[in-house]
């Protein structure tokens, strides 16, 4: 299991997180953000299962999640996320 | 517009969140009016926002030692220890529209109500996006609000004299943290109505003060009123999921 947490402009996202040939085989999300509908979280570890660890891959899974959910993320951006699960990744 | 306030209560953690929710779901199904609450947390608890975890954020062996209860909020936003003796936590449910549709220019709009009745208190502060109240940069007031089924709820803080010290032995601080220097620091960051104005107000004269400022501030009129049995009833059912180890353990 990996982790690391990443400060973004408000609020820490923490990423635990598991490999299997280079590809997210499972993913959590936590911190004290906020996510408008809550339970878009779900979908958004749901929609990073599988993919590549590499920033473009990740940047378009959370960007394809933000377009298909409609979520909001008050302060928080696609990048922040890309930058905690490569840390994560890298840790 | 006329906005329903409640008594004052103080219950435990759960049966509050779950009367949070109740108003919540039976404002959005038009069975309860716009309302505003005050009150308090018995035992003092640590609240974990919707997607924290638990394990990474709460010593919970800490909290079993002090008696204190943890539980996870319906809302977003940061772990917060709730001190019985030091905070009056506020609740705001109401229809979407009766807010901003932009979260933060919401958040605005209610703590607005705050800031004002800080100033009856004779505290000067202004609120800081996305969710605080500060005077002069320093957190006096926190605030997580969650939108479901075309209603808002909104809860937070205002600090009246919590307990700093306790409050990081329960937040997973790492304990070399926990030293003098590092509370004088949190002292940097947060205030409360006790050390601005030198002295500590009842919990009715804040709910006095809040209600004043709500009502200049979001222009309403605040009548009181009682919690209804359906209310009532909804929140005891709901209770059982906020006292659940699942619940809890969610993340």
């Amino acid at each position: 299991m990996k982790f690391a947490e990443f400060k973004a402009p408000k609020g820490v996202i923490k990423v635990e997180l598991e490999l299997t040939d280079d590809k997210i085989s499972r993913i959590m999300l936590s911190g004290d953000f906020f996510m408008y509908p809550e339970d878009a979280i779900e979908k958004l570890e749901q929609s990073l299962n599988g993919v590549k660890a590499d920033r473009d891959s990740l940047l378009a899974a959370v960007q394809r999640f933000y377009s298909s959910t409609g979520a909001q993320t008050p302060m928080i951006e696609p990048e922040h996320w890309v930058e905690a699960i490569l840390r994560a990744v890298g840790g | 517009m006329e906005w329903r306030l409640l008594p004052l209560r103080i219950d435990d953690a759960f049966t509050s969140m779950a009367i949070d929710e109740a108003l919540l779901k039976l404002n959005a199904e038009g069975k309860s009016q716009n309302t505003i609450r005050f009150w308090r947390w018995l035992p003092s608890t640590v609240s974990l926002g919707w997607f924290q975890s638990v394990e990474r954020e709460v010593d919970l062996g800490v909290a079993k030692k002090y008696g204190v209860d943890v539980v996870r909020r319906i809302t977003g936003g940061g772990a917060v220890f709730h001190d019985y003796d030091g905070e009056l936590t506020y609740s705001v449910v109401c229809k979407q529209s009766d807010v901003p549709t932009d979260i933060i220019e919401s958040y605005k709009f209610i703590c607005g109500g705050l800031v004002c009745g800080f100033e009856q208190l004779g505290v000067k502060a202004e609120f800081k996006p996305v969710n605080d109240v500060q005077v002069n940069g320093r957190k006096i007031s926190g605030s997580a609000q969650t939108r479901r089924w075309g209603s808002v709820l909104q809860h937070g803080t205002i600090l009246i004299s919590p307990n700093v010290r306790q409050m990081f032995e329960l937040l997973r601080v790492s304990p070399e943290k926990i030293s003098d220097k590092f509370i004088a620091s949190v002292f940097e960051r947060v205030t409360t109505v006790e050390r601005e104005i030198g002295r500590k107000p009842s919990f009715e004269k804040v709910r006095e003060a809040m209600k004043a400022g709500v009502e200049d501030s979001l222009g309403i009129k605040l009548v009181e009123g009682e919690i209804t049995d359906e209310e009532l009833e909804l929140a005891t059912e709901l209770k059982s999921k906020y006292a659940s180890d699942e619940w809890l353990r969610k993340r």
